[in-house]
């Protein structure tokens, strides 16, 4: 399992860094959102081997519990996250009505024509 | 009550009842001033409170330190919460007298005091997730705030200044998140504590290299410092003075709180990386200054050249160079930003900040002359003025230690900061170029170079009181440095669930 998490998380980030890098504010914005994912899976993966471990609720279960402290990090992280992609939306939507379109290139040419 | 938490609860409290006074007016400006003065009060108290020796230390919840989250209120951590409530209280106060009640944004001040919040809770916590959450507090309020009153010129600017942050935060819960797999906690005297135990580990050594990415790039060391000199242009004057002062500079505490007192002190390799960085910064950062043509552009990679001065001091790592980072720190969140708003004095007083169209204003105005040149000179560390006792003390540590290159290029960095300095004295106070104005007839500008004018004494204090805030930075440095006896403060507060 760990090796594979290790690889979705690789890939996750990769393709995060590709769509941030695109010129679309939509492949920008799924980019972070996907740059954002690839991070709470890494802190999920700080829990340790899931494998012959129970869920971490107290009583459920004789076998040893997951460490439950990633998820509640993962939790403020989500929520946080969740704020500020929605801040990225309103900020490129606002973008997208002043400067009528929705190229990064195009929107910073113009101001090295002014 | 324990009064580690009011400089974070007090500007909340103070931003969500703004909320609810409704429209700016009279009443609502007093009572933003009467917290700001409060918040200062409570910050005040905390230094003496340090000074006498008793450190306060909150465990949430009564829960000890490992199991719940700490807020650690050490003499370094009680400084910076002085200068941030110092800087609100003038941004508070600039924005008072710049416009009249029915101008005002009604969301401004409010979000001033939610960044403040975030920028004190990051002072204070004693927990490396924690921190991550003060530092989203302190940025969605600084996102708000930087694009509530842009147009859409500027609002161009914002977005570097997202996606950049919105990196570093990723990469932040990514390096939190690996803190906790190493070490099992992420509570720093529980690190300190591990981290002892695995001297050598090369893990630790790529969890540090990760940290000064994060918080190089917050704090603007050179590569990662384009987003800033672009960003902070666009933001009215008050605020570019709480930014100026304050932002970065939680970046450089963090560095500071992560280097001397959260990781192994046995690091000399990053230490090293960091000090060239620095000079890296120091130098193209005030090339950058050089080339720009209007105050507030000038100003902002000033700061960046700046910030090199006091990584370098970080990364040279004696305990003089930390305290001389602290003293650097201290001296110039005032400069900076009292130079700002010294800046929106001018703007107000010729119309606009572009050097081509400014001019006349020793003449008109010598006070906001003395005033500029007081803190433009201190800034680049002319004798007896505050910026100068800092500087001195990191060359004298950089020659003890044989960085003849980095001291070198520490020098043409000053040097050069005067240069610029003085191209803004030129252009806006001393030439007098045909069909250019200077609105004495404005009201606004004695009550406005009245704000400065404060932050100014406050400033000239520290140049000739050098010793005397020399002394409590040693004190702050060597309680930083202390991991034993921060971990023995945090540790022996004793609480539930303790081991």
């Amino acid at each position: 399992m760990q090796i594979e998490t290790a690889l979705l998380i690789g890939a996750l980030f990769a393709c995060a860094t590709w769509l941030i890098l695109q010129r679309s504010f939509v492949r920008i914005l799924f980019g972070f959102i996907l740059l954002s994912n690839a991070a709470n899976l890494l802190v999920l993966s700080m829990s340790g081997r899931p494998e012959g471990r129970g869920a971490p609720v107290v009583g459920e279960t004789e076998m040893p519990l997951v460490d439950p402290l990633p998820q509640a990090l993962i939790l403020t992280a989500i929520v946080i996250g969740f704020g500020v992609t929605a801040y990225l939306v309103v900020l490129l939507y606002r973008l997208f009505l002043d400067q009528n379109t929705t190229s990064v290139s195009e929107m910073y040419r113009e101001e090295e024509g002014e | 009550m324990n009064a580690a938490v009011l400089p974070f609860l007090l500007p909340l409290f103070t931003g969500t009842l703004t909320l609810f006074l409704g429209k700016p007016g009279t009443a609502r400006r007093a009572f933003l001033v009467a917290s700001a003065l409060v918040q200062l009060g409570v910050a005040a108290w905390l230094i003496a409170e340090n000074l006498a020796g008793r450190p306060h230390v909150l465990l949430a919840g009564g829960w000890a330190s490992a199991v719940g989250i700490t807020l650690v209120a050490d003499l370094l951590a009680a400084i910076m919460v002085a200068l941030s409530s110092l800087t609100a209280l003038a941004a508070v106060l600039f924005t008072c007298f710049e416009s009249r009640p029915r101008l005002e944004h009604p969301l401004r001040l409010p979000l001033v005091q939610f960044m403040v919040a975030g920028i004190n809770l990051a002072f204070l916590t004693g927990d490396l997730f924690n921190l991550f959450v003060a530092f989203e507090i302190m940025l969605i309020a600084s996102y708000a705030l930087l694009t509530l009153e842009a147009d859409d010129w500027d609002i161009k600017q914002a977005y570097p200044y997202l996606a950049i942050n919105l990196v570093g935060s990723t990469l932040f819960i990514c390096a939190a998140g690996l803190a906790y797999g190493l070490f099992g906690t992420l509570n720093f005297a529980g690190i300190i504590t591990r981290a002892a135990d695995m001297s050598g580990d090369p893990r630790i050594l790529v969890l540090a290299l990760l940290l000064l990415v994060v918080f190089g790039t917050k704090a603007g060391l050179f590569p990662l410092y384009y987003w800033l000199p672009n960003s902070y242009p666009i933001l009215p004057a008050a605020l570019a003075g709480l930014y100026s002062g304050m932002l970065t500079k939680v970046g450089v505490y963090v560095l500071l709180r992560m280097f001397a007192t959260v990781l192994p002190h046995d690091l000399s390799g990053v230490h090293q990386l960091i000090a060239w960085l620095a000079g890296l910064t120091m130098v193209l950062a005030v090339m950058g200054a050089l080339s720009r043509n209007f105050i507030r552009g000038i100003l902002s990679f000033h700061i960046l050249s700046q910030i090199g001065f006091m990584a370098l001091a970080i990364g040279l790592f004696t305990p003089l160079s930390i305290a001389a980072c602290i003293f650097y720190v201290i001296h110039h969140i005032i400069v900076k930003a009292s130079l700002f708003l010294v800046g929106g004095v001018a703007t107000v007083l010729n119309r606009t900040d572009d050097l081509d169209r400014m001019g006349h204003l020793w003449r008109g105005t010598p006070w906001v002359g003395i005033v500029f040149l007081c803190q433009g000179l201190s800034l680049a560390g002319i004798p007896p003025l505050s910026g100068f006792w800092g500087k001195y003390l990191i060359i004298v540590e950089g020659l003890r230690a044989g960085e003849y290159i980095l001291i070198g290029a520490s020098l043409v960095a000053s040097l050069l900061t005067l240069l610029s300095m003085l191209k803004i004295w030129l252009a806006a106070f001393w030439s007098e170029p045909e069909g250019v104005a200077v609105r004495v007839d404005d009201w606004r500008w004695r009550p406005l170079l009245g704000v400065v004018g404060g932050l100014t004494v406050l400033s000239l204090g520290i140049g000739f009181g050098a010793e005397a805030v020399m002394q409590v930075a040693l004190r702050a440095a060597q309680a930083a440095l202390d991991q034993p006896g921060y971990v023995e403060l945090v540790l022996g507060a004793g609480g539930k669930g303790g081991g």
